[in-house]
């Protein structure tokens, strides 16, 4: 049973890891990259520490994490494009 | 903006009802009621944004044996053998890379396809899609990074970037 | 007890690829290649995880809701990843974010002349 915490906090740890290319990172898609790959590791440890602990709840916010982790970064991505939704070929490229 | 019909309806209702149960995970009567209308609604008004081509597409079995093959099996092969390449490039001290971007030709018609096309090769590590630009004669092309360009030959990249994952799609769209 | 061997192998392989990824993220030269390293993470780590937490949750919880909370998060990431990954990626490039060094083959920029 206990190994299932051992792996939560070795998730957990590599996404303090990801946090520092976050600080340190020179352009805003290398922040918004790290971003959703902790976010991905936190839903990872949130499902084993769920199951350590024998409660739904962290189920529960782990399928929120991972519903919401793609909002902000097409939200990003697009504000990078410069609010371009709808992108045509062959319309001017300024 | 066309108007919705009735498969696109059923369709999405049937999205959103099994996702409410997913979500809710009891099955009274009272609350099988109450997600049943919310999933009625939603369906109604979102429908013609959800949905384009047909709807009942997948109701052919042959089609929904080969896909869920495609998935299960080719997918997956592709998948652990380019996860493999990439964890030993990132083991290996990330230096020997040689990443770029190329250009390759994509013979798939329909929208579905070229989307289930496009967000597999993202999905193997290695290849991410960039954009989907379509020439003067009705030619699609993909651009796609690639972190170790073996040929810039859209053709010779192209077999080896796609070649057994669009054979796998093309079974079930064309 | 083979089904936790089972279960404790496959959340190995997961941490031995996230592992792998993290170290892509932080140490690779330029953007795009991250983007590369963290496609690691979000595709096979998370495949792994998920279904050693499902054979856990089937055959020793009994539990039906967890497990089939389990696959839908699994499912959602595989559906929803690859679009952010996608548009983060072209967006970055049309921001004028370059690699850096060695760029081998560049037809987008000749066709798209930016």
């Amino acid at each position: 049973m206990s190994d299932f915490v051992i792996f939560a906090v070795f998730f957990a740890a590599l996404a303090i890891l990801n946090l520092i290319r976050v600080a340190m990172g020179p352009t805003p898609a290398d922040r918004q990259v790290a971003g959703d790959s902790a976010d991905i590791l936190i839903t990872a440890a949130l499902i084993l520490f769920s199951l350590y602990s024998g409660r739904a709840v962290y189920l529960d916010i782990a399928v929120i994490a991972a519903m919401l982790g793609i909002i902000d970064t097409m939200l990003v991505g697009r504000y990078l494009d410069r609010g371009r939704w709808h992108y045509d070929a062959d319309s001017d490229h300024s | 903006m066309q108007k919705a019909k009735f498969p696109a309806i059923a369709a999405t209702f049937v999205l959103c009802f099994g996702f409410w149960i997913l979500l809710d995970f009891s099955f009274k009567p009272q609350e099988l009621i109450a997600g049943a209308v919310v999933s009625l609604l939603v369906a109604l008004f979102s429908a013609r944004f959800f949905i384009h081509e047909k709807a009942g597409w997948f109701c052919n079995p042959l089609r929904l044996f080969s896909a869920i093959f495609y998935w299960c099996g080719t997918f997956i092969a592709e998948l652990v053998k380019a996860n493999v390449d990439m964890a030993k490039r990132c083991f290996g001290g990330c230096r020997n890379i040689n990443p770029g971007i190329v250009k390759i030709p994509v013979d798939l018609k329909s929208d579905y396809g070229q989307a289930a096309l496009a967000n597999s090769i993202t999905m193997t590590p290695g290849t991410i899609t960039l954009d989907i630009a379509e020439d003067k004669d009705g030619k699609t092309w993909y651009y796609i990074h690639w972190i170790d360009v073996v040929t810039a030959e859209p053709e010779k990249a192209g077999e080896i970037i796609k070649g057994r994952l669009e054979r796998g799609i093309r079974r079930f769209w064309e | 007890m083979l089904i936790r061997i089972i279960a404790d192998l496959l959340l190995l392989i997961g941490a031995v690829f996230a592992l792998a990824g993290t170290i892509g993220i932080l140490k690779m030269p330029d953007t795009f290649s991250r983007m590369q390293a963290s496609t690691c993470v979000s595709t096979l780590a998370i495949l792994c995880v998920g279904l050693g937490a499902l054979l856990y949750a089937i055959f020793t919880m009994h539990s039906a809701s967890a497990a089939v909370k389990i696959a839908v998060i699994v499912l959602m990431i595989f559906v929803t990843n690859p679009v952010g990954s996608h548009a983060i990626a072209k967006g970055a490039y049309r921001a004028g974010f370059r690699p850096e060094k060695r760029m081998e083959v560049d037809e987008f920029r000749r066709d798209f002349d930016e």
